[in-house]
């Protein structure tokens, strides 16, 4: 009876020198690049599922239509006039209103257990949540522009000409993206999309209903005003209406601007926090 | 073969399972008490002030009122081809198959269980307006008569969306006739006069068969002279039940046939 014994094979350190490679180890991606890599990916995301793009293009489209032709001349004397007053804050609604979808996508991915994979890389920490956010900075501005070339068909006609419109959706794409860091934070805080859904829509319809998108606040009752002159969304159209218009209201910009520094502040970190806690 | 008798029991408990599954689903819940509130509250507080009612010279929330009452119905009404998809696509309706049931009680229990779920989301709707201002001058006839065309839109807006609910082939896609039902009263004399409207949307305001409903129930609410209205409102309703039961029973027959 003869018995074999196995050896283990060890390589000679040559042979490994062939395959492995000799070059040193490639440097950490930078936070921007590893950002700009989570943004394309978001982006890959709406050209696979392109179901998604219904919010971006023809919800704001039915909503601009039926404002300005069913509300128009009751609201306005004539649905030209109305558009008018009612584009930018339709262009506004719209844009703050599909922010919520951040919250989904990162609510999505955790329960799909990509998370996991991402946190096992050697990145920038905030880049996934940036990258979802820049992600959806192009997707706001393809709502704003199709609702703008929607105005612009019906007889919208902005007083600020190309500056103003240029300037007046910037402003909006800048407070969406500090917006959208309140839906990360559900997005990492609720157990299922269903849930973020439910808490985004509790916050925003009363957000853009009870404001000045539609109506002027001067016909609504006393106590209504107080509520809607203080409204984030409210402030926010009255500086793109202001910039759009070509009478920049500087006040109304400032404060969109520092508000959109301290959502950033208050909820990235918050984000960040509950992320590294995931 | 069932019975009268027993085809009334089958139906009543096919009734009490569709208001449990509402009182159960959170979702629905919230349509039928929080969605009359919002609308009535938005309508009145956010837009009342800046719409002009037109030559009517109503007070706008004595305007709108009827067509919020609608809505509040109509929605949670539109809801009930859900209800059905969800029945014929989940494998609940080949365990009904099982049963000595009249199969026609399966789709006659949601559009019962809708008539009294969503007559009571109106009913909601007018105490939020009561609570508004809004002030009618009805006889107890007249608010018979509204209560009546009340039933009436939400019994024919279920039996459509029974129709709907058989004919389609997922809840998803059902549930695309709530946003078809949601948007009809804007379209009308309702919300806005449809006189402010432009020429094509004010042709169809004026002839599409929520106008007439409205109008009838601004004159009965209101005290204000008919027309031909009501018996126009009437044929509407009575037709859209008349046509509609009849096809959700031969539409539920074949499709659990031809399992």
């Amino acid at each position: 009876m003869t018995t074999t014994t196995d050896t283990a094979y060890a390589p000679a350190t040559e042979a490994l020198a062939t395959v492995l490679a000799p070059t040193t180890r490639p440097p950490r991606p930078s936070a921007w690049s590893a950002s700009m890599t989570f943004g394309w990916r978001a982006m890959l995301k709406i050209k696979h599922v392109p179901e998604q793009l219904f919010d971006v293009t023809a919800f704001p489209i039915m909503m601009t239509l039926m404002f300005t032709y069913l509300f128009g001349g009751a609201l306005a004397g004539s649905p030209t006039e109305y558009l008018q007053f009612l584009l930018p804050g339709i262009m506004v609604t719209s844009v703050v209103m599909i922010t919520m979808y951040t919250g989904i996508e990162v609510n999505k991915d955790i329960e799909k257990g990509v998370f996991d994979r991402f946190r096992t890389l050697p990145i920038w920490r905030p880049s996934t949540m940036v990258g979802y956010l820049l992600g959806d900075v192009l997707r706001y501005f393809m709502a704003s522009t199709v609702i703008l070339l929607i105005g612009l068909l019906l007889g919208f006609r902005p007083g600020g000409g190309f500056a103003g419109v240029v300037l007046g959706i910037a402003l909006l794409l800048v407070f969406s993206f500090a917006f959208s860091w309140v839906w990360t934070m559900f997005g990492l805080l609720m157990r299922n999309e269903k849930s973020v859904m439910g808490v985004s829509m509790l916050v925003m319809m009363p957000l853009t209903f009870l404001s000045n998108v539609y109506v002027d606040p001067a016909t609504m009752p006393g106590w209504l005003q107080v509520f809607v002159n203080a409204s984030p969304i409210s402030h926010l159209v009255s500086s793109v209406r202001s910039l759009m218009g070509g009478a920049p209201d500087m006040g109304e910009i400032m404060w969109v601007l520092v508000s959109s520094a301290v959502l950033v502040v208050v909820f990235g970190t918050l984000t960040m926090r509950l992320y590294n806690r995931k | 073969m069932s019975t009268p008798v027993t085809a009334a029991g089958d139906l009543r408990r096919l009734v009490v399972r569709g208001l449990r599954r509402d009182v159960r689903v959170l979702d629905g819940l919230i349509v039928n008490t929080a969605l009359p509130v919002m609308i009535m509250v938005l309508f009145v507080y956010v837009f009342g002030g800046a719409i002009t009612t037109g030559s009517s010279g109503l007070a706008y929330i004595d305007f709108v009122v009827p067509a919020v009452l609608l809505m509040s119905g109509g929605y949670g009404a539109a809801l009930t081809a859900v209800a059905i998809a969800e029945d014929m696509t989940g494998g609940m309706i080949d365990r009904f198959r099982t049963l000595p049931i009249s199969g026609w009680t399966v789709p006659a229990g949601h559009v019962v269980a809708s008539v009294i779920r969503n007559v009571l989301s109106s009913a909601i709707a007018l105490a939020v307006a009561l609570l508004l201002g809004f002030r009618p001058v009805a006889s107890l006839t007249d608010w018979a008569l509204v209560l009546a065309l009340v039933t009436g839109y939400v019994l024919a807006m279920s039996a459509l969306a029974a129709v709907w609910g058989l004919l389609v082939s997922s809840s998803q896609a059902a549930g695309a006739f709530s946003f078809v039902v949601l948007f009809l009263p804007y379209v009308s004399d309702g919300i806005v006069p449809a006189q402010t409207m432009p020429g094509v949307l004010r042709d169809f305001a004026y002839n599409q068969p929520l106008t007439p409903i409205i109008e009838t129930m601004r004159s009965l609410l209101l005290g204000l002279p008919m027309g031909a209205s009501g018996a126009v409102a009437t044929a509407w309703l009575a037709g859209t039940v008349v046509i509609c039961v009849p096809v959700a029973a031969v539409l539920f027959r074949r499709r659990t046939s031809a399992r």
